[in-house]
């Protein structure tokens, strides 16, 4: 008995301790996709003239991510809505970009002359970066503060007013 | 004369076997007015000989499984009908098993009925040769199911001996001991109420009983909520029908003894499939029950316990204790590695993760905690006796949930063994 | 103060908390004139946990220590996992937004249930915590009694004391006629012949069986201590990957964060004749499955794997036909079958464009649907593809539009330049399949240039169709070895603790008195059955059930 078995019990108490708060942290952790309040991962997306960007680029800006398909109606609506939040807000180190899911280039600089918008178009062809912000339903914009991190995130068609305060909050205007 | 008729043959001798074996078991229970001498030589004999009868039987349900298995082609074990009557095949085993190590002929007296009713529980479900869908084409399917089956019959084993140790030891003289009468009676109850409820089935299967009734159900998909009809069978007067039922189709239900039927609908929280015509039959199971429970306590005019009591009073109640004991010691193991282990492989196999949390699966984890906690309490806390047969009479409740109630009630990955 | 003295009177200094002398096995601190049986657990010496004033240090391990804190652990789970099985968990569904199911699925108790967190039971954290528990529970309650067991059984004393013999449940006590030497060697002789080690001392003597046994369940808790930590290892990054995917037929597909690719080469359902199935199934026009099977290559990507737009350069690694039980398996990758759909999918088109007038062919050329080029050459001609939908409609102002992103009605719009045609080219619609091609009139809206060309499919020899999605589920679980090994070294444990039980037997001879005790840690009737046979061979005629003293402490 004595001091050995002492040391025993605690390193053994500790060792219980260390790998106990390693799997009771594990029932916190959430799904890696960006939430609230967390960074945006750093990942390449094509351009329409097939030279790359990435993410991490646009630091610096508050950013406004909309992940858009042609074949969905709520995008096709708000993209005027869009369009006029780039025109009014550029000047104000805003950065408005639509990610397409998917599609063919061409099929987007179609949809472009279709609805009339000429504001930053992303590819994302391999899907990748859709996945990677776990995005379900289309539209879904993403708005991020200039330091990278996510204000809000919205799911459906924006109004113009609902864009505005949006903007407002991300450029602490 | 195929395999499969053969196979069918045997499972009736098998079953009749049985029943006769258990009225020579009941024979061969030791009297109180015989004298000591006479009483082990009468237990002796008569013990041998409902055990020969008891193992032809088991002989003629290996012929049953074996045949089956060559007329089918895959192993019967694929389905609740095959499934029900080997877990009855594994009883009489593990029967076996323990009357070989300890000679009880009482032991007999009450597992050879138990395995009698899982028979004839098998034989509420349809007994046709399925076609094995892919999922159950592996070998896993033998080692898993058989094993885990022989697992739950050694508990079941258990629960026997354990009951006999309360019929024993339980005293009915004035006043003492309340709760433990009550609870022991209780637990005679619910298995009257199973009895009633596979007489109720084959009642109304003899009967030719079928009505149709049709119910709106809604499902949500994608977001949007989708209604349909679906039509419920009934094999018994629908009391009770589906939430939601279609009136056209309820007044198409012929009355019956005059009562006009379906006196309600299910309620609409009870949301598993065909909740209605489940609903209908565990009440029809419990009216049966109790009008049995009341014929029954009509005739001996006192609580079914306390009339079984004196029946085995010559019994050691420390050689069934210890029988019960015994018995889920050698199951644990097995049943660790069947319902656990090799399921764990099987799974990891066919649905590409060892353990997804699966219904059946956390029942089977609930009942090997339940019965680790028992053998914890028993080899470290000196759980004996009452407490212990308590355990293992509550386990067997727990068992049958896994096996039975989660197929029934809530449904999962496993529900193509179901009904 | 009686805590001060733990000496024995037999001579040995036991620690604080023995219950019988470590030595001798005679009862400490009791009145000799006790008749009971016995406690005979870890050989009543002392455990680790019970010191006298114990620290904080003490506490925690006393706390885990204890088999009844243990025993309340495994039923709290126990009655905790139950409640996870009331409504299906989360994780049983691919994509479900679990705020609204259960509300939507189970009204509003599916709702209480989901805001009281039980739609995910096996993730939150109190049902880890309680994993955890039980896991600190096993280590500490068996490195508490597995030590002052190994030495209470490494070093018996073969003479013990009366009282500890007499006090055994098993006991059988008279006079012999031998010599006690005689009468020793016999009993030895009948003892070994059951398979007893046997130790005398004189004319004392200790037979034993199947020790091994008592390391049983300290075995099975090793195991189970090695699964959980494999269990747990999953979470570490890297070890575990699992998700689902669609594998349209013939394109391979990559496989995220490895390197590889695979491609559904075929995918086949069979279904069982009638005359397979019962005659009831027939009656309800039932169907089932007999095969699930597809057939797999797996690729390795070896060039242009990041790039964003280029196609990656691939070589092919393994095939493998993948069934339900039958699941791929590389390099700890593993691929499941697990759905399909048999909807058919255009891939590729070869069409001809045709003079329709004169049936002069100007040339063929690939058109792929998905990745679609934008600059065809044909004989004198040039395609300009201008437009592309995937699933051809028209809006409610009328105007083209595709319906969704799957290749369901495909339509393009070419320029068509060259001999005969405007400079700025002339517009063509084109709908690869025959159905579309009728449905939208694709003549009519051509109008005029239907007359100058026409492009079609000579044969099907010149369609790519993905004939079937197969769903396939890929995962790696590098702890899956781990998790193996404990669980066999946990049935090890459990086999050897209940299929064997460790059986001893003290004797004494005090001149031509014998007294005999009898110990097993289980199965009591197996052993007095022995100890009365064993007797029986030396001449000692005893009914087993005599011998057994009954009580209730095994």
């Amino acid at each position: 008995m004595g001091k050995r078995n002492k040391t025993t019990q605690i390193i053994i108490l500790v060792v219980i301790l260390v790998l106990g708060g390693f799997a009771v942290s594990s029932a916190f952790k959430k799904p890696e996709a960006p939430k609230e309040g967390s960074t945006i991962p750093d990942l390449p997306l094509q351009q329409l003239n097939g030279s790359v960007v990435k993410l991490g680029d646009y630091k610096g800006k508050a950013l406004v991510l909309n992940f858009w398909g042609s074949w969905c109606e709520p995008c096709e609506r708000e993209m005027p809505t869009l369009q006029k939040g780039s025109d009014e807000w550029k000047a104000k180190n805003v950065e408005i970009v639509g990610i397409n899911y998917g599609e063919d280039p061409l099929v987007v600089q179609n949809y472009m002359k279709k609805v009339n918008v000429h504001f930053t178009m992303l590819l994302d062809q391999k899907k990748k970066v859709t996945e990677a912000f776990g995005i379900r339903p289309l539209p879904t914009t993403f708005f991020v503060k200039p330091d990278g991190k996510v204000h809000a995130i919205h799911i459906g068609e924006l109004t113009q007013s609902q864009l505005d305060k949006y903007l407002q909050e991300i450029t602490g205007q | 004369m195929t395999s499969l008729e053969l196979s069918q043959d045997a499972y009736v001798v098998a079953f009749f076997l049985f029943c006769i074996s258990f009225i020579l078991f009941v024979y061969a229970m030791p009297g109180k007015k015989m004298k000591t001498h006479d009483r082990a030589r009468h237990e002796r004999r008569w013990g041998r000989i409902s055990f020969t009868v008891t193992a032809i039987g088991f002989g003629s349900q290996l012929v049953y499984f074996i045949s089956r298995w060559i007329g089918a082609g895959h192993i019967p074990v694929s389905n609740m009908y095959e499934f029900m009557s080997f877990l009855a095949m594994m009883i009489i085993g593990a029967f076996v098993v323990m009357y070989l190590i300890y000679r009880s002929a009482v032991l007999g007296a009450f597992a050879v009925p138990l395995a009698v009713i899982i028979m004839a529980y098998a034989s509420v479900f349809p007994s046709e040769v399925q076609p094995l869908i892919p999922q159950l084409d592996s070998v896993w399917l033998k080692i898993h199911v058989t094993l885990a089956a022989l697992g739950y019959a050694f508990f079941a084993v258990a629960f026997v001996a354990a009951l006999l140790y309360l019929l024993r030891t339980v005293r009915w003289d004035s006043g003492s001991d309340r709760r433990s009468q009550r609870w022991l009676e209780f637990t005679m109850g619910c298995i009257i109420v199973v009895i009633g409820f596979i007489a109720v089935v084959f009642s109304f299967r003899a009967a030719d009983y079928e009505v149709i009734v049709n119910q709106k159900v809604e499902t949500v998909e994608n977001g949007q909520i989708n209604s349909k009809i679906e039509s419920v069978t009934y094999t018994m007067p629908p009391l009770i029908a589906p939430y939601n039922s279609e009136e056209s189709s309820l007044e198409a239900v012929p009355s019956f003894i005059g009562m006009k039927l379906p006196l309600m609908e299910a309620p609409g929280w009870m949301k598993g499939v065909q909740a209605g015509r489940k609903l209908n039959t565990v009440i029809w199971s419990l009216l049966a029950g109790l009008v049995l429970y009341a014929a029954i306590r009509l005739i001996l005019r006192k609580p079914i316990a306390k009339a079984i009591s004196p029946l085995v009073q010559g019994l050691d109640p420390d050689l069934v204790d210890e029988i019960s004991y015994r018995s889920i010691a050698i199951g644990f193991p097995v049943f660790t590695l069947g319902a656990l282990v090799f399921a764990m492989i099987w799974a990891q196999i066919a649905w590409s993760r060892f353990w997804g949390w699966d219904p059946k699966e956390v029942w089977a984890l609930i009942t090997w905690l339940y019965y680790s906690a028992y053998l914890h309490l028993r080899l470290s806390r000196s759980w004996h006796g009452a407490k212990s047969s308590w355990l293992a009479v509550i386990g067997l409740l727990i068992v049958m949930f896994t096996l039975v109630g989660v197929n029934l009630v809530i449904s999962g990955l496993h529900s193509y063994s179901g009904v | 103060m009686r805590f001060d003295n733990t000496k024995c009177e037999c001579g040995h200094q036991n620690a604080i908390g023995t219950v019988l002398c470590e030595a001798c096995g005679k009862p400490q601190h009791e009145e000799p004139a006790l008749d009971e049986v016995l406690e005979m657990r870890y050989d009543g010496v002392a455990r680790k946990s019970q010191k006298a004033n114990p620290s904080i240090i003490d506490r925690i391990w006393n706390f885990f220590s204890s088999v009844k804190v243990a025993v309340y652990l495994i039923v709290i789970t126990l009655i905790g996992s139950m409640f996870g099985t009331i409504y299906p968990q989360e994780s049983q569904f691919i994509n479900i937004d679990a705020s609204l199911y259960y509300k939507q699925s189970y009204g509003t108790m599916g709702h209480i249930y989901y805001l009281l967190g039980l739609s995910h039971t096996y993730e939150s954290w109190w049902f880890i915590t309680l994993l955890v528990m039980i896991g600190a529970s096993l280590v500490i309650c068996s490195l508490d009694r597995v030590l002052p067991l190994y030495r209470a059984l490494h070093k018996q004393k073969v003479r013990k004391h009366g009282q500890f013999i007499t006090r055994q449940r098993i006991v059988y006590q008279g006079d012999i006629q031998d010599s006690p030497n005689t009468w020793l060697d016999g009993m030895s002789k009948s003892l070994k012949k059951r398979g007893y080690k046997i130790v005398r001392d004189e004319d004392a003597l200790l037979a034993e069986k199947n020790r091994f046994s008592r390391w049983g369940p300290y075995i099975n808790h090793i195991g189970l201590i090695i699964f959980l930590l494999a269990v747990l290892a999953r979470s570490i990054p890297g070890w575990h990957m699992e998700y689902y995917d669609a594998f349209p037929q013939g394109q391979p597909k990559e496989i995220p964060g490895t390197p590889f690719y695979l491609q559904n080469d075929h995918f086949t359902v069979e279904y069982y004749g009638e005359e397979d199935m019962p005659e009831q199934f027939v009656k309800e026009g039932r169907v089932i499955a007999k095969l699930f099977e597809t057939k797999a290559t797996l690729y390795r990507c070896v060039d242009k794997c990041d790039e964003l737009a280029a196609e990656p350069v691939l070589e092919e690694v393994m095939k493998h036909d993948i069934r339900v039980n039958e699941p791929l398996e590389y390099e700890g990758l593993m691929v499941y079958q697990f759905d399909f759909d048999l909807t058919p999918r255009l891939v590729a088109v070869k069409p001809v464009l045709e003079n329709p007038q004169t049936g002069e062919v100007y040339g063929q050329f690939e058109l792929k649907i998905n990745r679609t080029e934008t600059h065809y050459e044909v004989g004198p001609y040039t395609l300009e593809l201008t437009h592309k939908f995937m699933d051809f409609g028209l809006d409610e102002n009328g105007k083209p539009t595709t319906k969704s992103q799957d290749p369901n009605a495909p339509a393009f719009i070419f320029m068509i330049k060259g001999p005969g045609l405007p400079n700025e080219g002339e517009p063509y619609m084109y709908f690869p399949l025959q159905k579309d091609k009728v449905k939208f009139q694709q003549d009519v809206i051509n109008g005029e240039i239907a007359n100058k060309f026409d492009l079609h499919v000579q044969s099907m020899n010149d369609v790519t169709l993905s004939e079937s999605t197969s769903y396939l589920n890929v995962r790696k679980d590098t702890a899956m070895p781990f998790i193996w090994i404990g669980a066999a070294i946990s049935m090890i444990g459990l086999i050897m603790g209940f299929y064997w039980q460790h059986r001893r037997i003290w004797l004494r001879l005090d001149g031509q008195q014998l007294a005999l005790g009898a110990h097993t840690n289980k199965n009591w009737y197996g052993l007095r059955n022995e100890v009365a046979r064993a007797l029986q061979a030396v001449d000692i005629e005893v009914d087993a059930k005599s011998i057994d003293r009954g009580g209730s402490k095994a």
